[in-house]
This record gives C-alpha cells, structure tokens and sequence, in this order.
C-alpha cells in the first residue's frame, strides 16, 4: 500500500463528463447503500464539476459514476445546492414546456414538455431524509437528472429524426475536440 | 442539466436579428426561455443596451482590432461588442464582464479567438476613454449614417435633442382607465404599494412611474384598472371625441392600445379594429378581454387598403389611421429600429400610407373626422405626407388640434418629439371630410 497524498481542501476537483452517445449514459444506476464519507466527496466533487461546466445539475450517472446522486443548484448566485441521494418521485403534477440542456450534450437546446410541478422524497449529504416540493426551473432539473440514473436523456423525449441529427452532431464535435486538444494554445 | 449561457444567448439574438429574424420584440421571449430564470432581466438589459449603443460599440471595438475580422466571425465580433458594453455601460465588476465574457468564446467552437476578445477588452479598459474621442458621428451618437443626415435635414435644430433622447431609457407610464376609477384615486392606490408616479400636464388619464414595475405587481391591473402606454399615445382617443353613439374604425389596431382607450373614453355605438397580422390581432382581443370591451368592438384580420375584402359599405363617423411607420419616434422604446432599419424603408412607408388615407378616406362619411398618428419624427412620413394629402383631395380639411405641447405644429398637425414631457415621438393630424 502506498501513502495516498491529501489534497488541500480548497483544491476543486472537477471530473470528466460523459458525452452523448456514450452507452455508459444509458447504465442504471444502483442504490446508495451508506450515505458516508465517500458519498459526501463525491457530492462535493460533483458540484465543483457542475458549478465549472457551467451547469443547474448533474447526476453521478454522467461522471461515469452509476449510483443514486443527483446535484441541483438553480440559484441566481449559485449558492443553494440541493443534493438528492435515493431520489424518489412522489407526485406529478400539470405540464409546462422548457428549453432544455445537458452537460453530456453540449450546445443542443430542445423544447420539452413535462410535468410542471414535481414532489420528490430523497436522501440528503449528511444522510437525512426529506421531502421536497418543486415547480418552474427546479421541477424540470429534478425530472431531467432523475431521468439520467433510469439511462434515459432528454434527447429521448425528441423525434428519432430529431435525436439522429443531434446524435451525429455530437460525434462530429467529439472529433473536433479531440483535434482542439492540439491546436489550442491556451 | 445545462442552460444556455446568458452572454451566448444575448449574442445569438443579436446575430439572428441581424440576419433577418425579426425584432427584438419577437426575439427576446424566444430567448428568454434558453436561460436560467435568474438570468431572463439580464439578457433583456444586455440585447436592448447592445441595440442602443450598437453603432458606438462597433466603432470601439473597430479602434480595437488591427485588422477587421471575417464576416463568418460576426459572432465574435457581436461578443467584443457585449464585452465592451458591460464594461461602459453596466455595474458588472469589469473582471467578471471580462471572464465570462472571454469564457463565452467556448460555446462558438473558436478557440483561437479566446485570446483576441481577451486582449480586446483589456485594451478598452485601459484606453477606452482616449477611443471614445476618435469616433465618428454616427458611432458617437449611435444611429446609422442615413438616419442621423435625414433628422438633421428634418430637424435642424432639434436633431441633437431626438439622438439625445432616442438614446435614453423610456420611462413607464401608466395609462389609467376613468371607466374604473380617476386618475388621482389610482395614483393614491400606486403611493399605497409604495410606487411613485407623477402627472402629465395635458393629458388627464396618464401617470409616468418613477421606476418600472413588472405590470402584475401594479394594483388591479387584472381588473383592467390600468394599462401600459406611453403618454403620447394618449392623445388619439380624446382627438377622437366623445363617440356619441358613432361608428370608430381602427384601421392598423395592434396591439389595441388606441382601440381600448377609445372605447374608455367615448361612448362609441360599434367600433371596427382591423389588423393584417393575426397573431397582433389577437393581442388586440386579449387586451380588450382584459378591459371587459370585447363586445362592443368587432375585429377583422385584414388589409385595411383592401375596403372591398372588409368593408360593409357603412360609412364611418370617425377613422383612427395609426398608419405603419419608421418608429423613429420610439427608438428609446425599440433601439433595434436603428439596426433593421433601412433608408430605402421610409420611400416604402410612405407609399403605403397614402395607399391607407387614400383608400380609407372612401370609407369616411362626409362630416366625419379622420385622425392620421405615426410614432415617427420624418416629415415625409408626417407633416409632408398630410400636405400631399390636402392638395389632392378638395373634400378634406386640417381641423385645429388644440393641445399645449409640439415641438412644430402648424393648423392641424402636431409633432411631438421623442423626450417632450418625457413623452415618445409621436405625429398627429386630424382632418374633416366635407
């Protein structure tokens, strides 16, 4: 066993996104089992990642982490983050539509119609039960991050036509960023 | 879940605005949905300062960059121009307008222009004041070359004071309905929620706010108590009169402002309100429903010069002509009008509005009043308009508008300019038929 070194705690630890079409985005993830200290660092690290991508969500699921974790922090100050361990939806209720977006699929923006108002019972970082009601903005990120642990995306709420365009869209941009890695200077 | 940067999204409206998808009125709503809720007064602010500072904006970054850039990185140019705006013109702390600004090239997929907006916007604040003084005149004033040549040849005197106040905010006013409750009762009831307004000399039914408000949070405004309009705009329905059991038509009603105050203000027996466009139209209807006169005023989506698709052969007894125009009266109210503009436009206009008075008039019966409104400073749209008008109809006659305010008027035209009591810009001629 070698000494791990620690870092210091202001240090932010951003993780790698998984991209549209990667099939790990479509994995289910599992239970927490312990809401412990492993689970608190990988909170925290999540939204470190979610604060830089610039992002209002994130769930483990796109850091390639398929557990039960979902961040949220729609505040205009990004100040009021919200973290759902073992989400579970206990109501819908009405429909409103949205403009959509998602950190794995960078720069696609969609109309999409749900629910607009959502009740969700959930875990929190410091292992507490809690209930929370939502409508607006906050009820669309819940049901789009709640959708990302079940592998399923907003892009699936879209025409198959619709969704191949974006899918062949999002290749061509994975090969240019790959290209980018050499070219930018900054 | 992401939403769309509110830089990005300001820059993409500037660019579809540009490249002919429409005004900021039709572009802004669509936008406002991309961002973040916190974010919707944000980008409103950005696209409307970027719109009215947008000639002095192109000409600072002009005097930034070495070399002009390509046309397909218009988009990074419209970036430099945000970067500068919040820098000159917004309380953002300059290194935050600075980064994320900068960040923002991220989203056009341009890496190399990361450091060329950077560089830019450091070099503004530095010697963006010395800059400011080696503009040209349409870029000092912000209004397109042609713009500023046709107010000064029109306006010798006043040009500087329309740039002037053509470049300010447009305060707002209130326009009060006296069917619900008087004037003074209604400004008691805006102290109550701790809102301030004032009076407008001349104009009985109007109150300027001190401070806009979100139109939900006004007293009884659900009640219809109270609608948004500029106090100029005021003046058309007691030009009108009292109605008296009359037949009003509207001809070019959208969005219904002038229609309803007629309709609070006199007792008109049927009041007709065309419009071409059918989603206005229905702006027309919602804003009626909301003051309860939906019966008493039929709509028609039409060609108001197409008599023969709408018009039953009634004559009518008063005709409100709020004739399509160059909006140069209001570009504090719409500063994209100094972006989508064109010169060739005004020759156009004026086209169409004599097509209007010409096929209207038909309409009118003798005895009867028609009231000719633009919301524009030109006087080829205007005064000029009405005297080609007069010379060619020997059974119209200029009947003496007598209100104390115009800047220019002469027997029965009044030019208000833009800043006047703080009003809009706005034309009036009322003319008889014998």
């Amino acid at each position: 066993m070698h000494q791990s070194i620690k870092a210091p705690e202001t240090v932010v630890s951003l993780l790698d996104i998984l991209f549209y079409p990667d099939p790990l985005l479509r994995k289910i993830a599992a239970p927490v089992a312990n809401v412990d200290g492993r689970v608190a660092d990988l909170v925290d690290n999540m939204l470190d990642t979610m604060y830089h991508a610039p992002g209002i969500g994130l769930a483990a699921t796109q850091i390639n982490v398929h557990e039960r974790i979902v961040v949220i922090d729609v505040s205009e100050e990004s100040d009021s983050p919200i973290t759902l361990i073992n989400p579970e939806i206990k109501a819908l209720d009405g429909e409103g539509e949205m403009q959509e977006g998602c950190l794995s699929i960078p720069g696609i923006f969609e109309t999409i119609k749900r629910p607009s108002q959502v009740q969700v019972a959930a875990i929190d970082r410091e292992g507490n039960p809690f209930e929370l009601e939502a409508d607006g903005l906050l009820a669309v990120c819940i049901q789009h991050e709640l959708d990302h642990l079940d592998g399923k995306l907003f892009v699936d709420y879209l025409s198959p036509l619709k969704r191949n365009r974006i899918r062949k869209k999002m290749i061509k941009a994975a090969k240019e960023r790959d290209e980018e890695e050499f070219d930018d200077d900054e | 879940m992401a939403v769309l940067d509110v830089r990005v999204a300001a820059v993409n409206v500037m660019l579809d605005m540009q490249s002919g998808g429409g005004s900021l009125t039709r572009l802004l709503p669509i936008a406002q949905q991309q961002v973040a809720d916190a974010d919707k007064a944000l980008l409103q602010a950005l696209c409307f300062g970027m719109a009215r500072w947008s000639g002095r904006l192109s000409g600072l970054v002009d005097g930034l960059l070495k070399k002009p850039l390509k046309r397909k990185d218009t988009d990074i140019y419209i970036l430099m121009q945000l970067g500068v705006f919040q820098l000159a013109y917004t309380r953002i702390a300059p290194h935050a307008a600075v980064d994320t600004t900068v960040a923002a090239v991220k989203h056009f997929k341009k890496p190399w222009a990361k450091g060329l907006v950077n560089a830019v916007l450091r070099n503004f604040q530095r010697r963006g004041d010395s800059l400011v003084e080696l503009l040209d005149e349409p870029a000092c004033y912000s209004h397109p070359p042609w713009l500023l040549s046709r107010f000064k040849k029109d306006w010798p005197d006043h040009w500087q004071d329309i740039i002037e106040h053509g470049n300010q905010q447009a305060p707002m006013t209130l326009r009060v309905n006296r069917r619900s409750v008087s004037t003074v009762d209604y400004l008691l009831q805006l102290n109550d929620c701790e809102f301030e307004a004032n009076t407008v000399e001349g104009i009985s039914s109007a109150l300027t706010l001190k401070k806009p408000v979100p139109v939900q949070s006004l007293p009884n405004f659900d009640n219809g108590y109270i609608s948004v309009q500029d106090a100029a705009a005021q003046i058309a329905a007691p030009l009108l009169g009292k109605g008296n059991g009359k037949r009003l038509l509207d001809a070019c009603s959208a969005p219904g402002g002038k229609t309803a105050h007629a309709l609070e203000h006199g007792e008109w027996r049927q009041v007709v309100a065309l419009d071409h466009d059918a989603d206005r139209l229905n702006r027309v209807k919602q804003t009626l429903q909301r003051l309860n006169f939906e019966d008493r005023c039929e709509l028609h989506c039409t060609d108001a010069a197409d008599t023969n698709s709408w018009w039953d052969g009634d004559a009518f007894d008063a005709i409100l002509l709020d004739a399509p125009c160059s909006g140069t009266g209001v570009i504090r109210r719409h500063p994209d009008i100094k972006l989508l503009r064109r010169e060739h436009d005004i020759e156009k206009l004026v086209g169409v509005q004599r097509i209007l008075l010409n096929a209207l008039w038909e309409t009118l019966a003798p005895g009867g009043q028609l009231l000719y409104v633009t919301c524009s400073v030109l006087k080829d749209e205007n005064e000029k308009q009405i005297s080609w008008f007069l010379e060619q109809k020997d059974n119209a006659r200029e009947i003496e508008i007598n209100l104390p305010f115009g800047t220019s008027r002469s027997a029965g035209c009044i030019q208000i300019l833009p800043g006047e009591h703080d009003m809009d810009g706005f034309f009036y001629a009322l003319l008889a038929k014998t």
